[in-house]
């Protein structure tokens, strides 16, 4: 300890002229402050950005030219026997000069700052910001990894060993194994845990340098070349340990499972048929999401991005699902079919915007934020037609054929309805629904007849689809609170006041049938249906308990009730009623865990977490 | 407590493929002047940085007071005073920096002395390093090296750069007065004649290998040059050993290196040769016939 500061004040003592340099580049901030060309209106500001200026740059330079000469100029001009001949060890030797050297950084830094920091007073806090003990923290330790790593080259350069070429390939695979560990952390959306694997090898990698430095000076002691390779041994062997350790980590991490997900569970559930994304957390994994698209029925599951809950766009047969995949900064479209291992890579890119996919999975429209619509075909990978919408506001679209996209436009005072023919190329526009708030719709399976309401309306209208002509208005009892077509073609609506909530049926043309008394619930919302019961999804009055309630629109009994803690995102997207019966219905039950439950049974079945 | 300050036992150093050192060994006692000579590249400097604790050794071991050089460096260099073939202090650092930073290092220092012996030398206390010439750079190394009144003195060629009054002045002043002292003194040097007269043994280098350990008295009586008044026509020197024989002037010259008056006189009369002289050699004229002898 003595020794190592004997050394350390040796090398303070070599290198004053540096401090001496440090205290004039300190008054140089209060020059320039005063001569008037410079200053502007602020002469403390250009004290405050100047004195930032000359530290940062003064630290740095220090830091680089000390890091590439402290050890390696005194090992290539043959001087460390005069250290080595007397009765300093190895360790005092390194940790001395290592100490001086990063002392001299800081020193010279705060000659600069500490002056200008006191004559600007509160100005300095204004302009610099709250954080700028961080940034001053942040900076110094780039220096005094700069000094760190300038060591390391020049150790190994100044050694004119041929094993730099051995250097400069684990510097290479280091930096390969590195971008493959964050790639998947990046990927699982896991910033906590990218900060945290990069705060673990920066350790890691002082560490190595530091121990690194010690070792060469204790094995290499006055020989260049035994220095080098000393160093390059301890540091290479501490960087592969540590990227080892970390890709255990990380490997266990991305090795995550459908049943390992816990926490912050997203989902979305086709209307028709098995398919689902679901992406979470898991215990011990940080913020990291995994993602799945799950068949349900078969179990058999992707990876995806941990978006993909919101971004999936079922089809509407159920049997494919188009889901953004991001690559760098490329996003394409891949589509997921059932009973297919691979999915297609569309070679479709999108950067924003909306898309939806036809009925059968075969196309895909896409809208991009600047309002081109451009029709895909998956099979062939080609775009059939782009056209610019005229209005490019908010949009919501639907394949009614695979060769007809209809869009529904928000527009001044209303919504347009316009179709795009794929074969001519046609855009035109079929109607409108003059409405000076916000219009929520539905569409029959055909896409002939619409369900019309405004937002915070209890009026409900049965519309002419394309031309968006009133056809009739239906009843309702008030306090309307959602209206869906079944899949039969018949009309489902929930209204009513909490105290007594109703599921009325109505036929395809708006005449009602029977009504169906839900009991008293805060909210109600129609999930869909298996042609003999409508699933809703309710909040009962008294307890505050949301439950999932299977009504057997027949009998208008509710068979079965499930409690759950959340709903999974199903049919956001979907104007019209799916093909196939609803089977099961994943929610999110109290535990965080996404359970499948069956309106025809009340069965439930786990799929997360179990 | 070991009677030898230096003990190398089958000591190899290798930088790659080749050998610096092969399986050296030699034992300096307490007390004595040992000199190692060689030529350039024979591996001198090498065998003393493994001494130094400096280089660690592929094979074989170097102690110092009996303990090993190179794990117990730290603690022996408190004992022990280095003089190396390159002056190696910072050249930016002042003599008296350089003084007051060995001051700090060492559990004995004598500032006194090493003022002196810099007066003696000449060389300003308030001079830089790098600007003094070769020879003071020696000086103020050597000055620092003394002034911990070391036990053992290791010289690397300590006369490299000195002029002809400077290594004089070294030889008899300095390590004559230590040696008289008892101080171990081990000593690299290509100036035979400067230490013949203090050291006590002598070791050869030539290619890694030692090829001589001997006492420096021993060695110089068995050495001889006999000059022979005619070309000898048959003569029988296989008892003498000789390293060289040659035509000299009218007759012939042979160095031996196994010499004494009886075998010498039962050649004399064996062979019938006349006259014959007899010399003695320096140790630079015993240096050159080896190095020449094992070169031809």
């Amino acid at each position: 300890m003595k020794n190592a500061l004997v050394i350390a004040a040796r090398e303070f003592e070599e290198k004053r002229f540096v401090a001496y340099a440090a205290v004039a580049f300190a008054i140089l901030p209060f020059l320039l402050a005063v001569i008037p060309g410079i200053s502007g209106k602020s002469p403390q500001d250009t004290i405050v950005l100047s004195a930032l200026i000359f530290g940062t740059t003064f630290a740095v330079a220090v830091a680089v030219i000390s890091g590439a000469s402290f050890i390696g100029r005194d090992l290539s001009d043959g001087r460390m026997s005069f250290y080595f001949s007397r009765p300093a060890g190895s360790l005092s030797i390194w940790f001395g000069k290592l100490t001086a050297g990063i002392l001299m950084i800081v020193g010279t830094f705060g000659f600069i700052i500490v002056p200008a920091r006191l004559a600007t007073g509160e100005h300095w806090t204004r302009m610099i910001s709250s954080s700028s003990t961080w940034s001053v923290i942040y900076l110094l330790t780039i220096a005094i990894a700069l000094f760190l790593i300038a060591h390391v080259i020049s150790t190994f350069a100044r050694s004119r060993s041929p094993l730099i070429v051995f250097d400069f390939a684990a510097a290479v695979i280091c930096g390969v194994a590195i971008r493959l560990l964050v790639l998947p952390l990046v990927a699982g959306g896991a910033i906590v845990l990218l900060k945290w694997l990069a705060i673990s090898l920066g350790i890691a990698a002082v560490v190595a340098i530091v121990g690194g430095g010690a070792w060469q000076l204790e094995r290499g002691r006055t020989d260049r070349r035994r220095n080098h390779l000393a160093l390059s041994q301890f540091l290479w062997t501490t960087m592969a340990a540590a990227l080892l350790i970390a890709a255990g980590y990380v490997g266990w991490v991305v090795s995550i499972k459908p049943a390992d997900l816990t926490g912050h569970i997203q989902a979305s559930s086709a209307t028709s048929g098995p398919l689902a994304v679901i992406a979470g957390n898991a215990k011990g994994r940080a913020d990291y999401r995994g993602a799945f698209l799950l068949d349900a029925a078969d179990g058999s599951m992707w990876r995806v991005d941990p978006w993909a809950a919101w971004s999936a766009r079922y089809s509407r047969d159920g049997r494919s699902v188009v889901i953004p995949h991001r690559s760098g900064n490329v996003v394409d479209m891949r589509v997921y079919t059932r009973g297919k291992s691979e999915p297609v890579d569309t070679g479709l890119t999108i950067a924003g915007g909306e898309y939806i996919v036809s009925d059968d999975g075969g196309r895909i429209a896409s809208i991009s934020n600047s309002g081109i619509l451009s029709i895909y075909e998956v099979a062939t990978k080609r775009s059939l037609v782009s056209v610019r919408l005229p209005d490019p506001m908010f949009v919501r679209a639907l394949f009614i054929t695979p060769d007809v996209v209809r869009l529904y436009v928000n527009v001044q005072g209303g919504m347009k309805i316009m179709e795009l023919d794929v074969r001519s190329h046609a855009l035109r526009e079929t109607g409108s629904i003059a409405s000076p708030k916000f219009v929520h719709f539905c569409l029959d399976a055909t896409g002939a007849r619409m369900l019309v309401r405004r937002s915070r309306e209890d009026l409900l209208t049965l519309n002419d689809a394309r031309t968006g002509a009133v056809i009739r208005t239906l009843a309702t009892a008030g306090q309307l609170k959602d209206a869906d077509y079944l899949r039969d073609g018949r009309i489902a609506v929930v209204d009513g006041s909490a105290s007594a909530m109703v599921l009325h049926i109505l036929a395809a043309d708006g005449t009602p049938q029977h009504d169906i008394s839900l009991g008293a619930k805060q909210t109600a919302s129609i999930v869909g249906d298996d042609g003999t019961r409508v699933v809703v999804s309710d909040t009962d009055a008294a307890s505050g308990r949301r439950m999932l309630e299977a009504v057997n629109i027949g009998s208008s009994v509710i068979e079965h009730r499930e409690p759950i803690r959340d709903s999974v995102l199903s049919g956001t997207f979907q104007l019209r009623p799916p093909i196939e019966p609803l089977h099961e219905v994943l929610y999110i039950g109290d535990e965080g865990r996404v359970l499948a439950w069956s309106p025809a049974t009340g069965a439930t079945r786990m799929i997360t977490g179990g | 407590m070991s009677d030898n300050a230096i003990r190398i036992s089958d000591l190899t150093v290798r930088y790659g493929r080749m050998i610096a050192v092969d399986h050296a060994a030699l034992d300096v006692a307490r007390g004595s002047v040992y000199a190692l000579v060689g030529r350039n590249g024979a591996g001198k400097s090498s065998l003393v940085r493994c001494l130094l604790g400096q280089q660690r050794p592929q094979n074989g071991s170097a102690t110092l007071f009996g303990e090993d050089a190179w794990s117990r460096r730290t603690s022996l260099m408190q004992r022990v005073g280095v003089v190396s073939e390159d002056a190696d202090a910072p050249p930016e650092m002042s003599v008296a920096a350089i003084a007051r930073f060995c001051s700090r290092l060492y559990d004995k220092w004598d500032q006194d002395s090493v003022e002196a012996r810099l007066r003696t030398f000449g060389v300003p206390l308030t001079s830089r390093f790098g600007s003094l010439s070769k020879g003071q750079k020696k000086q103020v190394s050597l000055a620092m090296a003394l002034a911990i009144s070391p036990e053992l003195l290791v010289l690397d060629d300590p006369t490299l750069g000195l002029d002809v009054v400077a290594r004089k002045s070294l030889f008899e002043e300095v390590i004559g007065d230590l040696a008289d002292r008892g101080t171990t003194i081990f000593i690299t040097t290509h100036d035979l004649a400067g230490v013949e007269t203090f050291a006590d043994r002598v070791g050869m280098m030539e290619h890694g290998r030692i090829v001589l350990d001997e006492d420096v008295d021993a060695l110089k009586s068995r050495f001889r040059r006999i000059r022979f008044a005619a070309q000898p026509v048959a003569i029988d020197t296989a008892a003498l050993r000789p390293t060289v024989m040659r035509s000299w002037g009218g007759g012939a010259e042979a160095i031996v290196s196994n010499y004494d008056d009886v075998s010498f006189e039962r050649m004399r009369s064996a062979s019938n040769i006349g006259a014959a002289e007899v010399q003695a050699m320096s140790l630079e004229e015993i240096f050159i016939a080896i190095a020449g002898g094992n070169n031809s």
